[in-house]
């Protein structure tokens, strides 16, 4: 007997409009369990409001952005369900990270004592309660990816993620994702750091002008542009790229 | 929510910060007009020339139309007609809980929290409501400090009932609660912390013009005016003659509150974040 479980991920024909323009257009493509996907694409490509809308955070002018079958307003607890790092992460530098966690933990309806799982996670006990103003841009980057778990959810949707980390922060994330996606969670991560996506993700989605013009696995990418991940997006989003 | 708001309001320095220095001003402006011009103007206190202690414009602290207007948890120069510091703080802390969230791109991860915007807008209008009551009962104790104080130095008695001057201290911090709310709500419609601050002093001071020119013009304080955030302010804590009765102004602070809020709540919805 098989079951039907909904697909963690999955942006339908979504569009949005800034004006007369489309910042994205008729965008589709999903994440599934098990599966690290890489959002690419150059600046104002639409990777960014295509993950606003997903996370209902932008209404898009047309099409669905669906968190397990739902829009994501629909979800009953939604912190539990999806971990998110967007842009500065949020944090109040007159905050300490513990004190900004524990309001996250409150938000996500969580045990105050979930706090200390998540900063001996992206290993940060030691420092938690230092303002936020004294952080480094990878100790800011490890509190928002603390911030994104505390929910113990099993989707996680990253914009630029690796902002900011050293070696072996970098290292740290690699292998805290791999495990979180063989443990059968979603990840939907953006990215503008080629080696770093081509070292994490099983799939990849190009965009390109608002528009997808890529949705292969990983491997297929590799294959097709001889082991060259750069080659294979510069391809596509240099002059003269198609949809493909 | 109501918890994570909370929090947001307490681990920062600003609201700490709006709370020292309304309780701060308070106290100099208490120590100023309950004790020290009374002083003065008796000649208790000081020498002035000839003359001069009837021009001094002091509380008659022997009545207790004098003592019910020391009472305000706002100064007993605030009010109408004036703009106290401790109401400055009052306003600027809501506006400050409206704007913090976005300043550093909070308001993202709670809208991530509560995807319904409506729920947002009532958990943070309950913090800054809460965090309006704390900071009026402070400002309460130290106005009925300051007059209970001066009564016993200067050995005049208590000249109000005590239920009255629970209820005049109860009013002033339900007021205090409101222009918290409204503040929050400027600060919600603002998003840009420089702009809330300044369209709420705007507000303010736009008002104290309006009054004192409809009063040059008319003769007294029209209706209209009367509806006004510090008129209704001054009108419910009820320690002046002037203005609407308990009731009206009660109606007109929360009419005044809830208008500001729906405001907040359709922009708050409206908007991407």
């Amino acid at each position: 007997m098989t079951t039907h479980e909904p697909v963690p991920i999955q942006a339908r024909r979504l569009t949005k409009r800034f004006g007369s323009g489309a910042a994205v257009d008729d965008v589709s493509f999903t994440v599934s369990r098990g599966r690290i996907v890489g959002l690419l694409g150059p600046n104002g490509a639409g990777k960014t409001t295509t993950i606003r809308m997903l996370l209902g955070l932008a209404a898009p002018d047309g099409g669905d952005a669906l968190i397990n079958g739902h829009p994501y307003a629909a979800l009953r607890s939604p912190l539990q369900a999806v971990g998110t790092v967007l842009d500065a992460g949020g944090l109040h530098p007159g905050r300490s990270g513990r004190q900004h966690l524990r309001i996250a933990a409150a938000q996500a309806q969580m045990p105050t004592s979930r706090v200390d799982d998540v900063l001996a996670e992206v290993d940060m006990t030691q420092v938690a309660d230092r303002p936020i103003a004294g952080y480094s841009l990878g100790m800011r980057q490890r509190i928002a990816l603390a911030t994104a778990l505390i929910g113990s959810p099993n989707i996680l949707v990253l914009d630029e993620p690796a902002n900011g980390l050293d070696p072996a922060g970098m290292h740290w994330l690699r292998l805290r994702l791999r495990a979180f996606a063989d443990a059968g969670g979603a990840v939907l991560l953006s990215s503008h750091v080629l080696p770093d996506v081509q070292q994490i993700a099983d799939d990849i989605v190009v965009m390109q002008s608002g528009r997808v013009v890529a949705d292969v696995t990983l491997a297929d990418a590799l294959v097709e542009q001889h082991g060259d991940l750069e080659r294979f997006y510069l391809e596509l989003t240099g002059h003269g790229s198609e949809v493909r | 929510m109501l918890r994570a708001e909370l929090l947001k309001l307490t681990t920062t320095s600003a609201s700490k910060i709006a709370l020292g220095v309304g309780a701060g001003g308070l106290i100099l402006t208490q120590i100023t007009s309950v004790t020290m011009l009374p002083a003065l103007a008796s000649g208790r206190f000081g020498s002035i020339p000839d003359g001069l202690a009837d021009e001094i414009p002091s509380l008659d602290l022997a009545t207790a139309g004098g003592q019910l207007a020391a009472l305000s948890p706002l100064g007993a120069s605030g009010g109408s007609g004036s703009l106290g510091i401790a109401v400055i703080a009052i306003v600027l802390m809501g506006v400050l809980a409206g704007t913090g969230d976005y300043r550093f791109g909070g308001i993202v991860t709670t809208a991530l929290a509560q995807p319904n915007r409506i729920r947002i807008l009532t958990a943070k209008a309950a913090a800054a409501g809460v965090a309006g009551l704390v900071t009026g009962a402070v400002f309460a104790v130290v106005s009925a400090a300051t007059l209970l104080g001066t009564l016993a130095i200067t050995g005049m008695p208590v000249a109000v009932e005590p239920s009255i001057i629970v209820a005049v201290l109860a009013r002033g911090v339900l007021a205090i609660a409101c222009l918290t709310i409204v503040g929050l709500a400027v600060g919600i419609l603002a998003r840009s912390q420089l702009a809330g601050v300044l369209v709420m002093l705007g507000i303010l001071i736009l008002e104290l013009v309006v009054q004192s020119i409809a009063q040059l013009i008319v003769g007294s304080l029209p209706v209209w005016a009367q509806l006004m955030p510090l008129a209704l302010t001054d009108a419910l804590i009820g320690t002046s003659e002037a203005g609407l009765s308990l009731p009206a102004a009660l109606t007109g602070l929360l009419s005044l509150t809830a208008i500001a809020l729906t405001l907040a709540a359709v922009a708050l919805r409206r908007r991407d974040i």
